[in-house]
């Protein structure tokens, strides 16, 4: 299972369609990676599991948002005020 | 032709049309000048003028209707589309608020946390004093029939007891709100949350208090006899606009309190 995550990690070049969002505005799509991103890095770290798998949801959210909300949100997450739940 | 030969009413000639309009002017402006200048005196005026010019006409309305006996079957007939076309445009006016709320509401942004009610903000428990006023208005519903209905069957008694049950609960009503916006714990200032909860509610109240007052005047009129049996379309319009105002708050009170 892990190789095949390496795979697709290897192989990745841009977000594939998701049809949980199927229309023109993204925006819930770069949201809902973002979290799903961090809380798996939460989990597993409380778990102590490798997180590579992980992996996939950055990629994701890196080829999707804006620069700016990211970091908006990292911001936030450092202050504590990320209204998001993780 | 000295006299009029047809059933419609010709009103004389009046001033509070002109009144009303510059009351309109000075409420207006005077909103502006508070919004940017910080001083209250135009909007003052504005209110000022506008209360009397609706004290007079209506005081003229009645003095038309219930004195001098201008308000034939056809009169009436007219009156009745009128009030049922404002209630209408009335009904519009909170649709536009409840866009707004179920804009926002549906498919909130990441600002918000990606859920209603948004992160930090904790709403109102709709089984406390929100369903009390539910009751309170929904009694006033059933009190106002028994009211209509006693008047019609020449039951004074009964009738000035109901009603004034009535408009008892329509103050406890903006009573409780009046607590439950100083007690609550998020403010209009609250992002789209705190906006859209008391842009919407507190029109209702400003309704309420609206409808309030129109039954307290019926309440006057039916004592001193204003009303007959057949003839009452001006305790028929507040009964209306009553029972819109109730209908208004079980959408708001579903929507907002309890689905929100």
């Amino acid at each position: 299972m892990a190789d095949s995550i390496q795979a697709k990690l290897d192989n990745y070049r841009t977000a594939p369609f998701d049809s949980r969002f199927p229309n023109q505005n993204q925006t819930r799509n770069c949201w809902q990676n973002y979290l799903d991103f961090h809380r798996c890095e939460k989990a597993m770290a409380a778990k102590g599991a490798d997180a590579t798998c992980c992996q996939w949801y950055r990629r994701v959210y890196k080829s999707l948002c804006p620069i700016s909300w990211v970091n908006a949100w990292d911001e936030r997450r450092e202050e504590g005020t990320f209204p998001g739940k993780i | 032709m000295a006299h009029q030969t047809h059933a419609y009413h010709m009103v004389d000639p009046s001033p509070w049309p002109l009144t009303g309009a510059t009351a309109a002017l000075l409420l207006t402006s005077g909103l502006a000048m508070w919004f940017h200048y910080n001083s209250t005196t135009l909007m003052a005026l504005g209110l000022l003028t506008t209360l009397m010019t609706m004290m007079q006409w209506w005081r003229d309305i009645v003095r038309e209707s219930t004195f001098q006996g201008h308000h034939t079957m056809p009169v009436q007939k007219g009156l009745r589309y009128g009030m049922i076309l404002f209630i209408t445009s009335e009904v519009f006016f909170f649709i536009g608020f409840f866009w707004a709320f179920y804009h926002s509401s549906l498919a909130p942004t990441p600002e918000l946390g990606g859920n209603w009610p948004p992160t930090g903000i904790h709403p109102l428990n709709p089984f406390e004093v929100p369903l009390l006023n539910t009751a309170v208005l929904l009694a006033s519903g059933v009190t106002i029939t028994w009211a209509h209905h006693s008047l019609m069957a020449a039951n004074r008694n009964q009738s000035i007891q109901a009603l004034t049950i009535t408009v008892t609960l329509g103050l406890y009503f903006t009573a409780l709100q009046a607590m439950e916006y100083y007690e609550a714990p998020f403010t209009i200032a609250d992002g789209v949350y705190g906006s859209t909860f008391f842009v919407a509610t507190g029109f209702h109240g400003l309704h309420v208090i609206i409808g309030s007052t129109f039954l307290i005047v019926c309440l006057l009129r039916l004592i001193k006899f204003h009303f007959t049996t057949a003839h009452h379309f001006g305790f028929e319009a507040a009964a209306w606009y009553g029972h819109f105002v109730d209908v208004v708050w079980l959408f708001l009170y579903i929507s907002i309190y309890w689905w929100g």
